[in-house]
């Protein structure tokens, strides 16, 4: 009975917390569909031609229209510095080859004001570069954007948070925000009322004084209490005044919040003086005279070192354009103590190897913290290497993890180091930025979507983006391989198709779209072809691991999925990349981010995560690592492809319509996907499998007869991506899904059924689950 | 007679259509002779040249032996182009072969033209009487806007401000199978033809544009080889200089109003007199379209992401452009679009029939087959044609991607094939329906069938043997 009954409470449970969640991401859906209903409406064409060309604007390289849209060409002679000046006041839209489109927002003007350019430069020079004059509102936007930005500024000192304003009146013009009565006003009130002097001597008084001024401001609610754990007056003793105070660390995040554009406009800068700073140990390491940033690489690191100290922030590169250099470089110019976080085990590996190749940095020095390598560095400096989840846990660790955690926390980081940020769920980087204390973060991705919009959560919770490369100058230079990708389009059989429509399959539909013996064919054929006749190395995706197993068992090739364990992973993929025998590899979305195969130059992706433009683009990064000779590549050399990307769809299934939203990321950067429509070739007979219907009909059968938890997708527990996709599949969805009763929900009920036996006792709280559970509803 | 469709021929083809007395009195005017002499493809123009000073007849035997046998399709194509012209006569006398005679008309006024050189029935005016003229790009210019305002006036669009001086009986003229009005409170909405038309470059529409306003004057009953012969003239006159209208007679002054409506001519008023300027669109009028070389410059970019950004200022290229796409900014110089499926599938709305081809006949009986692009390939020629400079010289001019995606757009509509068909139901009992399911099978028509609800779907082809066969069983 009871065997029944709590996985099903479980069941609940995480739908609740679905439901949480999506509740708090309403705001931002919110966001997002009007920003689609911009960019699809059709009523919405919008005439600027009113606006006046000036007389030599061929020579121009840009329009600006009173919304925010600007349009580059890239065929002009000012390209490159209106590129550099654009991607650092705008966000990029798309990027193709002859005419770029980029928007205007708050937060990119944010961006822009952190790394330095001031609201008259960027007036002055976007005019400049304009073909018409600048539109009244484009003006009028960037002034009111920008008026408040930099004013305020958070620095750690001695392990404590302050909040620093070098201008008086910026408390001033708080009042006067609408609002400031209201909560959000009054946090921020608070905070500015108490000026103390930055160097001044400290004199702890106990919250009481905080309040009492912010009761007189307005009326204050207890919940504030907690925000201000410690508030500080100082007398002021010298001339030059810097307003400042401290905040709880648990509290960092919110108050970077309610700082940005979209609530009290005076977003934070974020500096670290690390030339100046003694307090912490300095650590010896610098950059090995072999490793040479390129020049996009230089150019981030300038945008991020600008002024003489760190800023933080995002920078985007594409995978395999060399971001491990970048924090390296970065690591070793702030030469503190660094705390670099991956995303698995496999990728601390890797980035443990960096350090080691780019930098001087000593052995012991640097070390690894995972479950299975406890190592602490010796000295007083030294980079740590370790995981989100394991920074992040909750649970009740080892008493060797408990004291490096430990360290970890009471350190003061000269440099926190986040890699592929877009994938980490917002609740896992709070819980990581509130634990450990860094002077300066750098957070380094290659896409920077989400099919949840949580990406601007990014910007208070690291900072602005600091510089994003563009995919097709990477690509022209040679310094990413040039993919051709394509899109095979497989017709499903009949008996598949069949099967595919009736009611009782909903859940199975994915399989049967996957296992279509056609696209089995074609990917045979593919793997064949480019095994054979080119001697290429061949990685195989499938999100769905009843067809991942399928096809790497009649086809003979190793596979890797969430259950194979470390060492295992490390062995196949050593074999891949050194034997020849091995050729072909199998991998379920666990290969998707930070593992690196730069030996891998062929990608065939059989399934994928319904609509994620973030997979499909950490996908192909798999092979953007630059191959052979530089002069082979270019336009016209004579390897000018010599990446191959394909995306294996079944015509007339949800995929199809997945299939063109996944591509959107890529396609705004500038690739295109060729159609494929006539794979494997007509007159390929029995070499490939499945060619006669009898073995057709067996695979059904064995499809249909498996389980549904069996053919659904594999669960990760760093999947928040899943959320939103689910919801928005839910909109679309036929009655069953409506209801939730198909695909990924099922699956959680199922595997909970599973666990149930390793399960000892009920957990009551949350915080002290099991670790297994701990990941399933966290 | 099946309607001839627009298809981009040109001013010269339609002259050869004409029936023969009309070109043997066309040819007593040499600079038509000239004219046809240009138009002619260079194997023909050279046979031409060749025979002009032999009298009498020469046997086809002849003629071959001028060409090599690689040579032999060209060749035949310039005899029967020749024939068509009414230049070359055939004759085929008995046990003979088949022999040529030179048209005596054309002969003589040619050898007349080559020998005298052609001299215009007027002389441009001194330039202390027409004290400002109009510079080349400035005439060039008011060509092109007045060639658009007429257009834009021709489609209807909302766009076009001013009124025009064409008079509305005559635009209905030039709107007629351009646009279709299906009642009164509709807008009239562009048909395929007209679709066809916008997406033709300019020298076609013109083309077609005087084609129409010849067959009108032929309606009316006013002999059109005076009009012809005028507009052959036309071409011949200097482009930027100015013609006193009084050389003019009554009939044609008021054609030159309409073609100033048209951009060909520009109209001053002097002091005393007044003068008409042609424009580079009347110099056009008898180039072929095949060797119009002087192609303007292109103004579209199109790119891998299905979005297109149009160099141009024009509200003509607005509206055509947005018969395919989806117009999303409008910029002093810039219009900027996307084409997706919807815009596509409304673009083959207005275009796609399942008959693509249709048949003309021409005056010497031998039937022509034209066949008709397909509105996909239409949007495609359009949009390589007008490729900006910038990408013009990259192949393929429009992304491969995108041309390829259009395609499976349009094949993506012919996936359904469209059956009528007949629902039969309540069949009264098992044996009747199966019966019945037998009897369609028989006959090629059963097309679907549920046992369960006894419900069959028969093709409407064998309606009256099904109906014959199930009152038999009733029986």
């Amino acid at each position: 009975m009871s065997d029944k009954g709590r996985p099903s409470k479980k069941f609940k449970y995480s739908k609740e917390e679905h439901r949480a969640s999506s509740a708090a991401d309403d705001n931002s859906h919110f966001a997002d569909d009007l920003d689609d209903d911009l960019r699809d409406g059709e009523g919405k064409k919008r005439d600027f031609s009113k606006l006046e060309l000036k007389p030599d604007h061929l020579n121009r390289p840009l329009w600006a229209c009173a919304d925010g849209r600007i349009f580059l060409e890239t065929f002009s002679p000012l390209y490159k510095q209106a590129y550099d000046f654009l991607i650092a006041i705008a966000e990029p839209v798309c990027r193709p080859e002859s005419m770029h489109e980029y928007n205007l927002t708050p937060h990119s003007l944010y961006a822009a004001v952190s790394v330095g350019l001031e609201t008259e430069t960027i007036i002055s020079v976007l005019n400049k570069l304009s073909k018409t004059k600048l539109p009244k509102e484009m003006i009028d936007f960037i002034h009111s954007s920008t008026a408040n930005y930099g004013k305020v500024k958070l620095v750690l000192k001695k392990n404590k948070y302050l909040v620093e304003s070098p201008f008086p009146e910026a408390r001033y013009l708080t009042c006067s925000i609408p609002g400031v009565n209201g909560n959000l006003g009054c946090l921020f009130f608070i905070y500015y009322i108490k000026p103390m002097v930055a160097s001044g001597i400290k004199k702890g008084v106990n919250g009481s004084d905080g309040f009492t001024v912010g009761k007189s401001a307005g009326e204050i609610e207890g919940t504030h209490e907690d925000l201000l754990n410690e508030a500080e007056l100082a007398a002021a003793a010298e001339e030059k005044e810097t307003h400042s105070f401290e905040i709880d660390p648990a509290q960092v995040e919110n108050v970077k919040q309610r700082c940005l554009p979209n609530a009290l406009n005076y977003p934070m800068l974020e500096e670290y003086d690390f030339r100046n700073d003694s307090v912490n140990p300095d650590l010896d390491m610098e950059l090995k005279p072999h490793a040479q940033p390129r020049p996009y690489q230089e150019k981030s690191l300038s945008k991020m070192f600008g002024n003489g100290r760190a800023r933080s922030g995002i920078i985007v590169l594409p995978c395999g354009a060399g971001k491990s250099l970048v924090g390296v470089s970065a690591a070793s110019r702030i030469k503190k103590s660094c705390l670099c976080l991956a995303t698995n085990a496999v990728s601390v590996d890797q980035w443990a190897f960096q350090f080691k190749l780019w930098s001087t940095i000593k052995e012991e020095q640097i070390c690894r913290f995972t479950s299975d390598s406890k190592e602490r560095f010796r000295g007083n400096a030294g980079v740590v290497v370790t995981t989100y989840n394991m920074i992040a846990f909750g649970g009740k660790r080892s008493e060797e993890a408990e004291k490096i955690i430990e360290e970890i926390r009471n350190r003061e980081w000269g440099l926190l180091l986040m890699d592929e940020v877009h994938v980490v769920p917002a609740h896992m980087f709070r819980k990581v930025i509130s634990l450990t204390k860094s002077h300066c973060k750098l957070g380094l991705t290659a896409t920077l979507v989400r099919e949840d919009e949580r990406i601007t959560d990014l910007n208070f919770l690291i900072g602005p983006k600091l510089y994003e490369a563009n995919w097709l100058d990477l690509v022209k230079g040679g310094f990413i391989a040039n993919v051709q990708c394509a899109e095979v389009w497989c017709p499903m059989t009949k008996e598949f198709f069949a099967e595919y429509l009736k009611k009782e399959n909903s859940k199975k539909k994915q399989a049967l779209y996957v296992m279509n013996p056609n696209k089995f064919r074609a990917c045979e054929f593919l793997i064949r072809f480019h095994e054979q006749q080119r001697g290429d190395k061949i990685i195989v995706f499938a999100d769905n691991l009843f067809a991942l197993t399928e096809y790497a068992m009649k086809l003979r090739k190793p596979m890797i999925y969430g259950a194979t364990s470390h060492p295992e992973r490390t062995k196949i993929l050593e074999a891949f990349k050194t034997s020849r025998d091995v050729n072909t590899v199998f991998l379920s979305k666990v290969g998707d981010n930070s593992i690196d195969i730069p030996e891998a130059n062929v990608i065939i992706q059989i399934s994928s995560h319904a609509g994620s433009r973030r997979q499909e683009a950490q996908r192909l990064g798999r092979i953007l690592r630059a191959k052979g000779k530089p002069q082979d590549r270019v336009a016209g050399g004579k390897e000018e492809y010599n990446a191959f990307f394909y995306s294996l769809v079944s015509t007339d299934t949800q995929e199809m319509y997945y299939s063109t939203k996944r591509q959107q990321f890529l396609i705004d950067q500038g690739y295109s996907f060729k159609v494929i429509t006539s794979l494997p070739p007509a007159d390929t007979g029995p070499e490939l499998s499945y060619h006669r219907l009898d073995d057709q009909l067996a695979l059904l059968g064995k499809v249909l007869s498996a389980g549904d938890d069996a053919v659904g997708l594999e669960q990760l527990e760093e999947d928040a991506d899943d959320i939103a996709l689910q919801k928005a599949r839910r909109y679309a969805g036929s009655m069953s899904a409506m209801s939730g009763a198909s695909g990924m929900v099922y699956m959680e009920y199922s595997t909970g059924k599973k666990l149930h036996g390793k399960m000892k006792s009920k957990p009551k709280d949350p915080a002290k689950r099991h670790q297994l559970f701990k990941k399933r509803f966290g | 007679m099946p309607q001839v469709r627009i298809v981009a021929r040109n001013f010269m083809d339609m002259v050869a259509s004409l029936p023969a007395l009309k070109l043997d009195k066309l040819y007593e005017n040499s600079f038509i002779c000239e004219a046809i002499l240009r138009s002619l493809p260079s194997l023909a123009k050279k046979y031409v040249l060749q025979l002009l000073y032999i009298d009498g007849p020469v046997t086809a035997k002849w003629l071959e032996e001028w060409v090599l046998p690689d040579g032999v399709s060209k060749h035949k194509a310039a005899v029967d182009r020749l024939v068509q012209l009414r230049i070359l006569t055939e004759t085929v006398e008995r046990k003979k072969e088949a022999t040529y005679l030179f048209n005596s008309t054309f002969q003589r006024n040619l050898q007349k033209h080559i020998v005298h050189g052609g001299v215009l029935p007027r002389e441009s005016m001194p330039s202390n009487i027409t004290v400002r003229l109009p510079s080349l790009e400035e005439l060039d210019a008011y060509a092109v806007q007045q060639w658009e305002f007429f257009l834009l006036h021709l489609i209807n669009s909302a766009e076009a401000e001013k009124s025009t001086n064409i008079s509305s009986s005559m635009m209905k003229v030039f709107q007629r199978g351009l646009l279709s009005q299906r009642d009164d409170k509709e807008p009239p909405k562009l048909t395929e033809s007209g679709f066809q038309f916008l997406l033709m470059d300019t020298n076609a529409q013109l083309w077609y544009i005087v084609r129409e306003y010849i067959s009108n004057c032929e309606e009316v009953g006013v002999d059109t080889a005076d009009l012809i012969s005028f507009l052959l003239e036309l071409s011949f006159h200097v482009t930027g200089k100015a013609y006193n209208l009084n050389t003019l007679s009554d009939r044609q002054r008021s054609i030159t109003k309409d073609l100033a409506d048209l951009g060909l001519v520009k109209l001053q008023q002097g002091r005393k007199e007044s003068w008409f300027i042609p424009t580079k669109l009347a110099t056009n009028l008898s180039i072929s379209l095949a060797d119009s070389t002087s192609r303007k410059q292109g103004f579209v970019v199109v790119e891998t992401n299905f979005r297109m950004y149009a160099y141009s200022t024009s509200k003509l290229h607005c509206e055509i452009l947005r018969l395919f796409s989806r117009i999303e900014y409008q910029l002093p110089n810039l219009i900027v679009c996307a084409i997706n499926k919807e815009s596509l599938y409304k673009a083959f709305q207005n275009g796609i029939t399942a008959d693509q081809a249709s048949i003309a006949t021409l005056h010497n009986g031998k039937i022509h087959l034209f066949f008709f692009q397909t509105c996909k390939m239409q949007i495609i020629s359009f949009l390589q044609q007008n490729a900006h400079p910038r990408v013009a010289e990259r192949t393929p001019t429009v992304p491969e991607n995108v041309t390829d995606q259009m395609r499976l757009w349009e094949s993506d509509l012919n996936r359904v094939e469209m059956v009528p068909a007949h629902f039969y139901d309540e069949f009264p009992s098992k044996d009747v329906f199966e019966a019945a399911c037998d009897f369609a099978r028989e006959y090629g028509g059963l097309l679907w069938e549920n046992p369960k609800k006894m419900r069959i779907v028969v093709k409407a082809e064998i309606f009256t043997q099904m109906k014959e066969f199930l009152r038999k069983q009733k029986q």
